[in-house]
């Protein structure tokens, strides 16, 4: 628990995002997930500021997830703080540690997350589909029709396309993995979800060799 | 003249306080200087910064001398405006030559967002690959899955940023032009707040700097050896907030004084990183950010404020995709029925994909809850292409809006049921294979692999 709670504090925004606190509760006042969870900006400030390791852990076992990342709360405090900041670092904490909140709350999220890492974008034409959504009503589009012909009838040409929101070239996804596994986002993703993290990678090999298969045809046609 | 309010003789007092609050009884000269001080001091342009709210560009500079960093030119070639910020400082908005740095959200979801933006360029006869660039070289920013589920780190969206960046820097070279020629125009709202955000902290870590310039090396994306890092960070309703008279001047051939428009500006325009957000005192009294208002205005419409502008519309990140309830429940409570009841409005218009997808598809369910209530959701840049006489399908793309964007269409004086006619003969024509382009397709595909 201690470890956890350094590990916030060590993080180099930490003292970017918290300079004191009135107590005022400002950012609750305007906080719209305080309106509807048990969640309170002021606490997670309170918390953090006098050092309640205990009860820091279990802020993160649930209430941190309420946050909707807005930043009213960063742009309200007279403080300077950043209530919504700190949620991220200790987001990132939880899930560094495979904490069970952050597993609960990913899963859902795996889609994206498979998108994102693959092709770089996060949300495509394909996902935004009445099956997926079925409280979004039977009418996401006006006009009956198949999604790739609706696509083509984009005047954009880089939009034409389902899987991704835009055509994203091969190269440009290549450069993203190496990101990914440069800066140990590959590695949380192990840890929070092998399965996920299986299919991901077989995707990304693929499309490695794809690239080498793609840069030697170049070498050859020069 | 005395500072005393009329009815407040009795008291001695000033209106509203106690007795003991007295009348200074300064002479004119007097009370202008003392509030100065205060202004000065208390006004929220000139707010006291302190050390932490100093303007980042300043260091940018000081990192450039220094030879740490490159810093991407708005230079008199892109013909910038200037603004005001939050905080009276100024910033350019680049108006030429222009790299669209598209948004996953808007391209996958509302793709008459950047098809608006790209007809007003052609309308101001822009040259693609010369005044304007779409390309397939550059990824999403990556924090809307950041800010949802956690996944990721400032490193890797510090990354992220640094690679498209670099790409909208050297991408003129392709098309015979300097380094630097186009200049990156941040279509989404997540994705300029995250940008700020970010570029602040590599301004202020020099660990963190370390850390990705070793990434941006192993993609070849230094240049001679430095990370590269743009003056400004630009969205799109910025540039079009510098555009708007010339949009209304020249290119507006619908009358909207009939139509009462409320506004949602997006939180991560204007609450991340707010003293960069665009404030101007002849829009809603520089009480509000400038942006969407400004063109809603130019464009004669009538501009509504509504009780509950600061609210966020209920995206929440992670919310809109697992916890639907609480989006749903947030945007048709503090913000839809808001709009319709206290406003009546026509429209709502945003600036970002978040909330417009949000406030845009959560409608339906509403009825469930009998609340049943509807306004359609657009952008400002949709918003504006359909006053300029853009076909509401072909370019302005409502089609894929669930909100009732019909009676709106109609109200502006345009048939929508013969626009819908044109687009489904002319969707005979796209399964045939003649496709219209707002610009040589070849021109897109310049990055490809
Ligand atoms: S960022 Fe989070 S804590 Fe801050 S106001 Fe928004 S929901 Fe509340
Ligand atoms: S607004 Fe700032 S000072 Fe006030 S309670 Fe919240 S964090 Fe503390």
């Amino acid at each position: 628990m201690q470890e956890i709670y350094d590990e916030i504090r060590s993080d180099f925004r930490y003292d970017h995002e918290l300079n004191g606190c009135l107590n005022c509760g400002i950012c609750t006042a305007t906080c719209p997930s305080a309106q509807f969870y048990d969640y309170s900006p002021r606490e997670i400030v309170q918390l953090l500021w006098t050092a309640n390791v205990e009860q820091i852990y279990d802020a993160m076992q649930e209430k941190i997830w309420a946050c909707a990342q807005c930043m009213t709360c960063a742009a309200r405090c007279p403080f300077k703080n950043s209530p919504g900041g700190l949620v991220m670092i200790m987001r990132e904490v939880a899930i560094k540690h495979g904490m069970q909140s952050a597993k609960d709350v990913l899963r859902p999220f795996g889609r994206v997350m498979l998108k994102l890492i693959t092709t770089g974008n996060q949300l495509s034409p394909d996902m935004i589909q009445p099956d997926h959504f079925p409280d979004w009503g039977p009418n996401i589009q006006k006009v009956e029709g198949d999604l790739k012909t609706l696509r083509k009838a984009i005047p954009v040409k880089t939009l034409q396309t389902v899987e991704t929101a835009w055509e994203v070239s091969l190269k440009t996804s290549i450069e993203m993995y190496t990101i990914w596994e440069m800066t140990g986002v590959m590695n949380s993703l192990e840890t929070m979800d092998e399965n996920l993290f299986d299919v991901i990678e077989d995707f990304i090999d693929e499309k490695r060799d794809d690239y080498e298969d793609w840069l030697e045809e170049q070498e050859d046609d020069d | 003249m005395s500072n005393q309010i009329p009815g407040d003789e009795n008291t001695g007092g000033i209106a509203g306080h106690g007795s003991f609050f007295q009348d200074a009884n300064l002479s004119a000269e007097e009370a202008t200087r003392a509030t100065d001080w205060v202004r000065k001091h208390v006004d929220r342009r000139t707010i006291d910064l302190g050390e932490r709210m100093d303007d980042i560009r300043e260091h940018m500079w000081e990192l450039e001398k220094e030879g740490e960093i490159i810093v991407h030119r708005i230079t008199d070639e892109h013909e910038p405006i200037n603004v005001k910020t939050l905080f009276g400082w100024d910033k350019k908005v680049p108006t030429k030559q222009l790299w669209h740095h598209k948004s996953c959200g808007q391209c996958g979801n509302i793709p008459g967002y950047p098809a608006s933006l790209m007809w007003f360029m052609n309308k101001f006869n822009f040259e693609p690959g010369k005044d304007y660039l779409d390309e397939t070289d550059q990824t999403s920013c990556t924090a809307w899955n950041y800010h949802g589920s956690g996944i990721g780190n400032v490193e890797s969206l510090a990354a992220v940023f640094l690679r498209n960046f670099h790409q909208a820097y050297v991408s003129g070279k392709q098309h015979g032009h300097e380094l630097g020629h186009f200049f990156p125009l941040v279509h989404c709202g997540t994705s300029f707040g995250n940008y700020k955000e970010i570029r602040k902290y590599l301004v202020e870590s020099a660990e963190l700097r370390e850390k990705v310039k070793k990434i941006l090396g192993k993609l070849g994306r230094l240049v001679d050896g430095k990370l590269v890092i743009p003056e400004e960070i630009i969205h799109y309703s910025e540039w079009v907030h510098v555009m708007r008279n010339r949009i209304a001047s020249e290119l507006q051939t619908i009358d909207v004084s009939n139509i009462r428009v409320t506004m949602h500006a997006a939180c991560h325009y204007y609450k991340m990183v707010h003293e960069d957000a665009i404030y101007d005192p002849t829009v809603l009294g520089g009480n509000r950010t400038a942006v969407g208002s400004s063109v809603a205005q130019a464009l004669g419409s009538q501009l509504i404020d509504y009780s509950t502008w600061y609210d966020c519309c209920g995206f929440g990140f992670r919310h809109i995709i697992s916890e639907r309830e609480f989006t749903r429940s947030f945007t048709m409570d503090r913000k839809i029925r808001v709009a319709k009841e206290e406003a009546q409005a026509d429209v709502m218009l945003g600036i970002d994909t978040g909330c417009i997808t949000t406030m845009d598809k959560n409608q339906w369910i509403g009825r469930a809850h009998e609340q049943n209530f509807s306004v359609p959701i657009m952008a400002d840049v949709q918003f504006a292409a359909l006053a300029c006489g853009a076909d509401p399908f072909k370019i302005v793309q409502l089609q894929w809006h669930a909100s009732p964007c019909e009676e709106l269409v109609e109200k502006m004086g345009i048939s929508w049921t013969e626009a819908k006619k044109n687009f489904e003969a002319y969707l005979k024509e796209v399964e045939a294979g003649n496709i219209e382009y707002l610009y040589n397709p070849e021109l897109a595909l310049g990055g490809r692999a």
